[in-house]
């Protein structure tokens, strides 16, 4: 549990509450479907409130970081009464197996699904091993 | 081949486990304070519920849904929401089961029932579905809605 010094608020110039704590809020985690056939993965991700201006898919070393910033849709003088939904910003990263063909990612965003399709490198696409009998 | 960043056994991950089961005692299974038509915590989709002076507002966080196919009513002050999808279709082949490492995603159809506060509107009612989400617009009768009062000098 936080302790009291980061709920406690503090007034800023302008004399309005702001908290303590310059701790950044946690992302959420969006959920996923992993799966994989001979070409390469496909990683769908539920990002509900990501528009395609608003998502960042970037691959570091072998390090997939998938990003994104829920569009504002609410009205400045919303009063909450009751939310099952919190935060604003996703996060998620993968470690990519070296199979992966990284200037290949495909990404595609629709409705809040993010598509990513992840092909492999030529070389390592399964071939067919052919058993001599004898 | 991929696998997540971040370790269950995290510290943080601990902290959250017990705040949550903090909330459950006071909201969970088991709580008279639980609502008759409230669902189990990560339950599709996921709903808010705010108000302006004006109007009550609904975010419905449905993902990958064809908005032709949601089914929206509302009855005196119930809202409900029945949709669906399927997220094998998302593949773009059929999957074959074992090709999944994860399978996070709500798959199948839902249905969800909002009650709503006593000050809307039934006939006025607009819905919206944007990157993914819902937003039911309702607005509140007449005689609910804020009024500023000005006070006369006298």
């Amino acid at each position: 549990m936080a302790e009291t010094k980061d709920t406690q608020m503090a007034v800023s110039s302008e004399g309005r509450p702001v908290a303590a704590s310059t701790k950044a809020p946690s992302s959420i985690i969006p959920p996923v479907d992993i799966y994989e056939n001979d070409d390469g993965i496909i990683l769908i991700a539920d990002m509900p409130g990501v528009g395609k201006d608003s998502l960042e898919v970037q691959v570091d070393k072998n390090i997939l970081t998938i990003k994104g910033t829920i569009e504002d849709i609410v009205p400045k003088e919303l009063k909450p009464l009751y939310a099952e939904f919190t935060g604003k910003e996703y996060e998620r990263a993968f470690t990519l197996g070296p199979d992966v063909d990284v200037s290949k990612i495909e990404a595609n965003m629709n409705a809040g699904v993010l598509k990513l399709m992840l092909p492999k490198a030529e070389e390592v696409k399964p071939r067919r091993i052919e058993v001599k009998a004898g | 081949m991929l696998s997540p960043w971040i370790g269950l056994s995290d510290p943080v991950w601990r902290d959250l486990e017990v705040m949550r089961e903090e909330m459950n005692k006071l909201f969970g299974l088991g709580s008279p304070m639980a609502n008759i038509r409230g669902v189990a915590q990560g339950t599709f989709p996921a709903v808010n519920v705010g108000e302006t002076s004006e109007q009550v507002i609904v975010y419905v966080f449905a993902p990958g849904i064809d908005p032709a196919g949601m089914e929206l009513t509302i009855e005196k002050n119930l809202l409900s929401i029945a949709a669906g999808r399927d997220t094998s279709k998302d593949i773009g082949e059929k999957p074959k089961p074992e090709g999944y490492y994860r399978q996070e995603r709500f798959s199948g159809n839902f249905k969800r029932v909002i009650s709503l506060p006593e000050s809307i509107d039934p006939g006025k009612v607009e819905a919206r579905y944007k990157n993914g989400i819902l937003v039911v617009t309702i607005n509140k009768k007449e005689e609910e809605k804020a009024r500023k009062i000005n006070v006369a000098v006298g």
